[in-house]
């Protein structure tokens, strides 16, 4: 539930919007949008402009199948349309996974998407169905409760586990833009561990992956807020416990992640402190070869991170802890209610390095200048004054104007991210560390 | 009573028989619409369409000094986060060096707001937009959610108008409402019109004037004053060369309503004329502008290609009496283009293509493409009212059996003629074009930011981008060869407009 105010220059998709890009990162998967005409293709400009460049894919964007509502069905209900429209999708389209999801409209008038999907579901087609109507929440949550609707109706039920196998999940496919690549680089990482990892979204998951996810012995959410209540409803239905870890960026964040995961699953402590010490030595070995610059040009910057509830945590841990930012300033742009803040402040609480940031819950993006104000005076004239220089914004596209503004460097890393191109990269663990000071410090040379 | 009078703009499918469902050809369209309503067929199987919304923030977000205010979930109004790029991008060119690119906010309805109403919320987001920004216009847009639930934001706006400086704009535009995504338009043209052509306060400084010769040539400039009708999908170098041709003229060019400050709009009572550039796009301004201010207009061209945008200059100059200015201004500018396109005669003539857009665009575009040597295989409208019908005419003239497809994007029905009829080239907009990509062909997006195809300028900078993306569409043809379209093979085999079912009656 939000925290009921208006939301100045949003930072997400309405729950359809989380859903829908949820649905399209699975593969061979057709969604069936049950929602007025508009909705589908508003999501998609919002996709392309915010989630650097992601394309419709399968059959996401304006091929999404849609019912379309007008006002004949919102007056007289919407569920002959909805029965013609999986009729014909399934005629024409071609899909192993086909996801019925609702808009504003349909929830508000309250069909039963449930009914069509049972006479649906009894003739043997492969349909779930998920209440995701926008005014639900925001793009993570309707990344939740799809998952939810997955791991209830898709997920076959094995009472047998497999004590090496683990699901992850936590990194949200469209809401961060660099999805693939941080699943892919936890999933690498997990798999030395010795685990059978499924990522469900990442690149070459087949949809066996999910149906057959139910005989995982340990489910792993790397976020410390999304995700979660799918969790439960996944330990619910087929028993899997599961941990809650935060998005782990760098060397000293990957390390306790692992630490973590190692200890839920009794792995070994030697087989983990030899994956540490492997992975430590080699992302060493690529900081020794900037460790130069870094000294000779005076690499160190202030910081403000601006982000959602994953990522501002994470990368001002990596930025304090690792990196020997200064990031003075943490910005949560979720629109989360006070009971779910918690896990997000005990994350910047006690940083390794004994830096302390001021972390704010603040959605509105103008706001952020107004805040830096508050703990960083601005000048009033005087001939020695210490300035918040050099600084650097940690944020999205929309916090361009404020780093400017500031004459800080910037990087747009959480959405939107409108003036990047993504495709296979991510931050997670330490490879992603390494791209993550690539991509930092190129913005400091670029002038040069 | 006229329209205005009316809390509300009525749907283009009531004041226009406008449709967006139709699959054949252009006689049958023609004879189906029968000049006045097109009937209004539905489709068995459906895909995302566009509602008003998107055009509606398309236009609003370009607004400077304004604060646009989505009432409703949080999802609507996204799109800005895309549509903001050209926001950017104008004011980049306008010499902005950091540019704030679109001011919005979502009333961020949620499940309580849903059963007890919104108007709470949105009178808060209201007053922080005045107090954070201190904008010239608040504009106020209802989504579905308070469409349905029944918040009454013209009261809210009556109410806070009182109290803020901003002048407030309520606007409906309801997704669920219209299908012709075209009615957004006319929502905000009408809340334009009931709320920004009125001065307040202080009469207009009469210029001051040096001389009896001073007051006589601003008596002429006045005399010559014209409203250029521009849009959204009207790129700044576009405006730049219909302005310039226009100037050409001898007119003074005063440009509405994207990129046009909110305080200014009044300013269009006082022209002489306006000039639409896309009929679709200002009719129900413009003849509100003639009803309530006497300021005559020409609607009937889009200046697309080097017959319909003579034709454009034509009208203009009958209305002045400069027939013969602007034969020589045409016949000047035809030589130098046809010159000018010479070289790119023998990669394009004899090419198939199949273009979809708006309607007045897509005929246009395509009309110019035929003068450019490509026949056209098909042209899919959005929708189709009498605002199509000329530019239609044109490109039939020189095809009778051209394929029209009535349709808001519906890729299916793209791909199925597509794989029947084997274009070279597709011109499309954004979210439209990928699956002509993917189905292997040479795409020239039809409009973005930085493009032009207006004017004679732009026929040339349109006939230049489909001649370097002709020499190698090497990237899409691997798409097909790598990639699946969603659509099973029996479809293809299928009529392509097999799911069209048909009203009875108009």
């Amino acid at each position: 539930m939000a925290t009921n105010t208006f939301i100045e220059r949003q930072r997400s998709f309405c729950a359809l919007g989380g859903a829908l890009l949820t649905a399209t990162a699975l593969p061979d998967t057709v969604p069936i949008l049950h929602a007025s005409m508009g909705c589908g293709t508003s999501i998609y400009f919002n996709q392309i402009g915010s989630t650097g460049y992601l394309g419709a894919g399968y059959c996401g964007g304006t091929a999404t199948p849609s019912s379309n509502v007008g006002e004949n069905e919102i007056v007289f209900g919407g569920l002959d349309r909805l029965r013609e429209q999986v009729t014909n999708t399934l005629k024409i389209v071609e899909g192993k996974l086909y996801i019925v999801l609702t808009g504003c409209m349909t929830d508000i008038i309250g069909d039963d998407i449930q009914a069509i999907v049972r006479e649906f579901r009894a003739d043997g087609a492969p349909l779930i169905g998920a209440e995701t109507g926008g005014f639900k929440g925001d793009g993570y949550r309707g990344y939740d409760l799809l998952l939810q609707a997955l791991f209830r109706d898709f997920v076959e039920p094995r009472s047998e586990k497999v004590k090496k196998k683990v699901n992850l999940w936590g990194i949200v496919p469209g809401q961060d833009p660099f999805w693939r690549g941080n699943l892919g680089h936890l999933g690498h990482l997990l798999g030395r561990l010795g685990l059978q990892v499924n990522t469900f979204f990442n690149r070459g998951a087949g949809l066996d992956e999910l149906r057959e996810a139910g005989d995982a012995g340990l489910n792993i959410v790397a976020s410390r807020t999304y995700g979660i209540e799918a969790a439960q409803a996944f330990e619910e239905v087929h028993g899997t416990p599961f941990l809650s870890a935060a998005l782990p960026i760098g060397p000293t964040a990957t390390e306790a992640f692992l630490r973590q995961v190692a200890s839920a699953l009794a792995i070994s402590e030697r087989k983990v402190n030899g994956l540490i010490a492997e992975e430590a030595r080699r992302y060493y070995g690529y900081i020794d070869r900037i460790a130069d610059a870094y000294n000779d040009l005076d690499f160190q910057r202030y910081a403000v991170v601006v982000g959602d509830a994953n990522y501002a945590p994470a990368i001002t841990r990596f930025l304090a802890n690792d990196f020997g930012w200064l990031p003075e300033l943490t910005v949560v742009t979720d629109d989360l209610p006070e009971g779910r803040r918690g896990s997000v402040r005990a994350d910047l609480t006690d940083l390794a390095s004994g830096y302390k940031t001021k972390l704010v819950f603040e959605t509105d993006t103008s706001e952020v200048a107004r805040l830096l104000a508050e703990i960083w005076p601005r000048s009033n004239g005087q001939r020695l004054y210490d300035a918040f220089s050099p600084a650097f914004v940690v944020g999205s596209a929309l916090d361009r104007e404020f780093a400017l503004g500031i004459g800080a460097g910037h990087l747009s890393v959480s959405f939107p991210v409108g003036n990047r191109v993504v495709l296979n990269r991510g931050y997670t663990g330490y490879e992603g560390a390494m791209s993550l000071i690539e991509d930092l410090l190129s913005v400091v040379v670029a002038a040069r | 009573m006229s329209d205005i009078d009316e809390k509300v703009a009525p749907r283009r499918e009531d004041r226009l028989g406008a449709g967006c469902v139709y699959g054949g050809n252009a006689c049958g369209l023609k004879a189906q619409f029968g000049g006045c309503r097109l009937r209004a067929n539905q489709r068995g199987f459906g895909q995302g369409s566009i509602c008003q919304l998107l055009p509606g923030t398309a236009m609003l977000s370009t607004l400077p000094n304004t604060v646009v205010i989505l009432h409703g979930s949080l999802g609507c109004g996204g799109a800005i986060n895309l549509q903001t790029s050209n926001v950017r991008y104008r004011q980049l060119l306008g010499g902005e060096r950091n540019p704030q690119g679109a001011i919005w906010m979502t009333s961020n309805l949620d499940e309580r707001d849903v059963v007890s109403g919104g108007e709470d919320k949105l009178e808060k987001a209201i007053l922080a937009a005045e107090r954070r920004f201190r904008p010239a216009a608040i504009i106020v847009v209802a989504t579905c959610v308070p469409g349905i639930i029944g918040d009454d934001i013209d009261g809210v706006a009556a109410r806070l108008q009182k109290q803020v400086q901003a002048r407030i704009l309520p606007i409906h535009c309801e997704g669920f409402k219209t299908q012709i995504m075209a009615t957004a338009y006319d929502a905000i043209f009408h809340s334009v019109s009931r709320h920004l052509l009125t001065r307040e306060g202080e009469k207009r400084q009469a210029p001051v004037i040096a001389d009896e010769l001073e007051k006589a040539r601003e008596k002429i400039r006045r005399s010559r004053l014209v409203n250029l009708m521009n849009f959204a999908s009207m790129s700044a170098s576009e405006q730049g060369e219909l302005t310039r041709l226009l100037q050409a003229l001898g007119l003074t060019v005063q440009v509405f309503p994207c990129y046009s400050d909110p305080e200014r709009f009044v300013d269009a009572t006082e022209a002489v004329l306006s000039i639409s550039s896309c009929p679709t796009h200002d009719d129900y301004f413009l003849k509100h502008l003639q009803e309530k201010y006497g300021v005559p207009y020409i609607l009937r061209h889009m200046p697309i290609g080097i017959a319909a945008t003579g034709d454009w200059l034509r009208d203009i100059a009958r209305f002045f009496h400069l027939e013969k200015e602007a034969e020589a201004l045409i016949a000047q500018e035809t030589k130098e283009l046809e010159e000018a396109l010479v070289p790119f005669w023998a990669n394009l003539r004899g090419k198939k293509a199949l273009v979809s857009a708006g309607e007045v665009r897509a005929f246009s575009t395509a009309a110019y493409l035929q003068e450019l040597g490509i026949e056209i295989v098909a042209v899919r409208p959005y929708h189709y009212d009498e605002f199509g019908e000329s530019s239609l005419d044109r490109l039939v003239e020189k095809q009778q059996d051209v394929i029209v497809n009535v349709a808001t994007i519906q890729p299916y029905e793209t791909l199925n003629i597509f794989e029947k009829t084997k274009p070279d080239l597709y011109m499309g907009h954004i979210a439209d074009n990928v699956w002509a990509a993917k189905a292997g062909v040479a795409v020239v997006p039809i409009w973005h930011g930085g493009f032009s195809s207006a004017g004679y300028s732009g026929a040339f900078d349109l006939a230049r981008r489909i001649n370097r993306v002709l020499r190698n569409p090497s990237f899409n043809r691997h798409l097909r060869e790598n990639l699946k379209q969603p659509y099973r093979e029996a479809w293809f085999a299928e009529d392509a407009f097999k799911y069209i079912q048909e009203a009875v009656t108009n």
